[in-house]
């Protein structure tokens, strides 16, 4: 007699759980991903602190004002320009 | 909050390299094993290390705009990231890619696991009947099972990877269940 699905999703359930946590065991951090990790933070880090200093350091230059496009007219009643 | 999320928040906020250097290593104590199954999962084992190692600096380089509140959230986020370094790396192999695991690497596994946690009694007897259930699926099934119920994916995950649709995912799932459930009475 076969177990209800329930009993049977719930058990593969419980040994994915084992499954897992068995391998965390087994497979605690390398070194070389513990080095990989100390690495990228300080290059996103030098990034970051790149941007900020040259935000912090560049000349306020107001923004450009908006152009009022010359194509903005254009449509219906508007010819082109030849 | 759970712990992990806590850790992310943390890391997002602070400003210092060495805080910032700590936070992350405590992260990835908790990530990287299981970013690692899943990549040990996915791709050949000769390439599997390399992968993991695009994999944890993909997660590192946009931890920052990761805005979930849950470790749920996350970690299905970082499956995402190695979802997609997976696939940029090994699109063109795809017969080296799914690497079941091994029924008598599964029992070892299990093993381990209850040197951490002592198994529960009876616990062995559901135990066995899972690994059981697994041995018995159909190959087209095993794949599909894996994923689900031992890496931990979700219908949407599994949908995304193998590329079928939502609906197909979970109904083939329920499928290859009851089918194997009927055959190991």
């Amino acid at each position: 007699m076969p177990r209800e699905p329930k009993q049977a999703e719930a058990a593969l359930q419980k040994l994915g759980q084992r499954v897992r946590a068995g391998w965390a065991k087994k497979h605690p951090i390398s070194e070389r991903s513990l080095a990989t990790v100390r690495t990228t933070v300080r290059e996103v880090w030098e990034q970051q602190e790149k941007e900020r200093r040259a935000k912090l350091f560049s000349p306020k230059i107001p923004p450009p004002p908006k152009k009022k496009g010359k194509d903005k007219d254009k449509g219906r009643g508007h010819e082109p320009e030849i | 909050m759970d712990d992990l999320i806590q850790l992310v928040c943390a890391y997002q906020k602070t400003a210092e390299l060495d805080e910032r250097t700590q936070i992350a290593e405590s992260i990835f104590r908790v990530v990287e094993p299981k970013m690692s199954f899943f990549v040990f999962n996915s791709v050949r084992p000769s390439a599997a290390d390399d992968v993991l190692q695009e994999v944890l600096i993909g997660i590192l380089k946009s931890l920052q705009s990761f805005s979930g509140t849950t470790e749920g959230e996350f970690l299905k986020w970082c499956h995402g990231v190695a979802r997609h370094k997976i696939h940029d790396q090994y699109h063109t192999q795809k017969n080296e890619r799914f690497q079941p695991l091994p029924p008598e690497e599964i029992t070892e596994l299990v093993d381990l696991s209850a040197t951490v946690t002592p198994l529960a009694t009876g616990e062995w007897l559901d135990l066995a009947y899972a690994m059981k259930l697994l041995a018995e699926s159909k190959p087209e099934c095993v794949e599909y099972l894996l994923k689900h119920f031992i890496t931990g994916l979700d219908y949407g995950e599994i949908a995304e990877e193998l590329k079928v649709n939502y609906d197909a995912a979970r109904m083939k799932i329920g499928r290859c269940l009851e089918t194997v459930r009927e055959l190991v009475a």
